[in-house]
């Protein structure tokens, strides 16, 4: 969707600088074979519990784990497309009537996620570095034991792609709201 | 500012926000990082609580199969398991007065039972019931309101992504709450029927666009075989998850996994699915799943502060003061939700809502079952209402340029059903026995 001046309405769905958008393309591919992974693995466990007596250990404690890691790898490219959740009826309404305070709400509004991106990923560094350092793992001793580091990695990675993603579009809506002014 | 007052501006600044149009997601985290560092005085106890439910708030069992309900939703929907149940049905009610209208009630409530998602329901009817009543010369406002309002059962019979994530906030059964939900969802889809027959008999033109009924078309008849053919898939999807369930095969969260694969085969058994389709239903299904779950994470911190400045029991007491009772609280905590849900999502208005009224709900002694069935009833007319109503976008951008419909059109002729929805949530809040009588 374009407005008159040739201009796209919002910063959604763009590619971004350094290719970035296709990285956080990959990062959300991953995170759907993940969920491919997941289905493939509790029906293994469904059918192997009841038909052969042989559950397969420790699924409960991977889906459990492996949500929070899918969330991260698919949170930056979420939000590139547009899927976060909000609250169109005021910024639809901007967006016809006053395309350049529309622009510049949004790049406050992404200005506002990435600033509690930034502090939600200064806060999770000592937890994987506690987690590394303790060797923290789900599961039980002698029964099925996964560590914990891994996905809290993930996390941090994804966090930070979406800290990135936040300040690229906040940069996106603060151009467009500039060349939407020169037009004019 | 004491405890209590920062957690009630925080509210208030909360509804000011989201209308703004800040991210749902981020309004929530904002306002409770600064809540607990006000509340605290420390901005670095605020930032931990939220890393910490950024790591733990989602990592659990139940919510783990989120995903796989949601890809089952989708995959069911691109097998054409709804068009075929829609044919089916339509046959089936050929003679009726709005017999097409009842079809897409009765088949969309058949496919309530493999889908959990209601945004999948109305898509898929918008596809393919719209067409068909507006051939057969039905009001285009009348066609996309039957499809909106029936797209609601859904999320009511199970499965249903809600009632997972009220069991999850509320830490009961997923199991009872699919339980619970199967005969309000029969109401629901009993109520619309009948609402649409009334329409049909004493005012046609609501429906008819000469408000003449139209003459059956009994030349082109489906054979016994062709629809038991056709339903084969559904019924078998049905009874192999709902039957596998309660003869203890796998837990209801399981039912997510067997039924995403079993949807699976029949897509790929009826060659519904090209791997590029394929692709687009896995990424649309992580989209939709992560950004209910970055709305759980963000949730989750909300709740710890509210909690940390005792604001529910300090409404508790304040409503024990005012002498309101039960049905005050009912009565308050259900206008609150369609107010809501005049703007912003289902799941959202759960998350920001019952953080608040749990404990309330618990202090009256409510039976938390049944509360999770008005719940979800509730909050799904929030689909139906303007100026935000999603099953109404769905089907606004499912249809595009092909039928000829203002948005505000749409959600005229979904008032009826709006209408019936209203009635059918004030009986079941008044008769919880309805929700309970299948639980043992």
């Amino acid at each position: 969707m374009t407005t008159p001046s040739g201009l796209p309405v919002d910063s959604y769905g763009q590619s971004l600088p350094l290719g970035l958008d296709k990285v956080f393309g990959a990062m959300n591919a991953l995170g759907t074979l993940w969920i491919l992974a997941l289905m493939v693995l509790i029906n293994l466990d469904v059918t192997g519990r009841n038909l052969f007596a042989a559950p397969v250990r420790g699924v409960t404690e991977m889906v459990s784990i492996s949500i929070v890691g899918i969330v991260f790898l698919q949170l930056a490219d979420t939000l590139r497309t547009g899927r976060f959740t909000r609250a169109d009826v005021l910024l639809d309404k901007l967006k016809r009537q006053s395309p350049v305070l529309c622009d510049a709400l949004q790049a406050l509004f992404h200005s506002v996620g990435l600033v509690l991106m930034v502090v939600i990923l200064l806060a999770s560094w000592a937890p994987l570095a506690e987690a590394v350092r303790i060797r923290e793992y789900v599961g039980a001793v002698g029964d099925f034991q996964l560590p914990v580091w891994p996905v809290r990695l993930i996390t941090l990675l994804g966090l930070l792609a979406t800290a990135v993603c936040f300040l690229l579009l906040a940069w996106l809506d603060l151009r467009r709201l500039f060349q939407r002014r020169s037009a004019s | 500012m004491s405890a209590v007052a920062i957690a009630l501006s925080s509210l208030v600044l909360m509804l000011v926000l989201i209308y703004a149009g800040l991210h749902v997601a981020i309004t929530l985290g904002l306002l409770s990082f600064i809540g607990v560092w006000l509340i605290r005085g420390d901005a670095g106890v605020a930032a931990n609580l939220m890393a910490q439910a950024v790591s733990d708030s989602i990592a659990s069992h139940i919510f783990g199969v989120v995903p796989l309900f949601v890809l089952t939703g989708f995959l069911v929907a691109r097998a054409d398991v709804g068009k075929d149940a829609f044919e089916v049905a339509n046959q089936a009610f050929r003679r009726i007065r709005g017999g097409l209208g009842v079809a897409t009630v009765a088949a969309n409530a058949v496919f309530a039972a493999i889908t959990g998602i209601s945004i999948a329901s109305a898509a898929v009817f918008s596809r393919v019931a719209v067409p068909q009543m507006l051939r057969f010369g039905y009001q285009p406002k009348f066609a996309v309101g039957v499809v909106a309002g029936s797209s609601v059962l859904g999320m009511l019979i199970p499965p249903s992504l809600l009632m997972i994530l009220y069991g999850f906030l509320s830490e009961q059964s997923v199991g009872a709450l699919f339980t619970a939900g199967i005969v309000p969802g029969l109401i629901l889809a009993l109520a619309f029927s009948l609402t649409i027959l009334g329409m049909a008999t004493f005012r046609p033109h609501m429906v008819y666009l000469n408000g003449q009924v139209q003459p059956v078309d009994d030349t082109d008849l489906m054979s016994v075989p062709r629809m038991l053919w056709l339903m084969w898939p559904i019924v078998a999807l049905i009874g192999l998850v709902l039957g596998g369930i309660y003869a203890g095969f796998f837990t209801a969260t399981e039912a997510g996994a067997v039924g995403a694969l079993l949807a699976l085969l029949i897509a790929i058994g009826r060659r519904k699915l090209s791997w590029r389709g394929f692709w687009e239903v896995l990424i649309e299904t992580g989209h939709v799943t992560v950004a209910v779950s970055f709305l759980i994470i963000c949730a989750n911190i909300y709740t710890r502060m509210l909690a940390m400045s005792g604001t529910p029991q300090a409404l508790v007491s304040w409503m024990a003061a005012a002498g309101l009772g039960v049905a005050a609280f009912l009565l308050v905590y259900v206008l609150l939700i369609l107010l809501l849900g005049t703007i912003i999502d289902s799941s959202s208005i759960m998350l920001i809502v019952l953080p608040l009224m749990l404990p309330i709900a618990q202090q009256f002694e409510l039976n938390l079952i049944w509360f999770g069935v008005i719940t979800v009833v509730a909050v799904e007319v929030g689909l139906l209402t303007p100026p935000f109503g999603l099953s109404v976008y769905v089907i606004k951008s499912t249809l595009g340029n092909s039928v000829d419909i203002s948005l505000g059109d749409i959600f005229r002729g979904t008032a009826p059903f709006t209408l019936t929805m209203l009635a059918v949530l004030a009986l079941l809040v008044a008769f919880p026995s309805l929700s309970l009588v299948l639980l043992p």
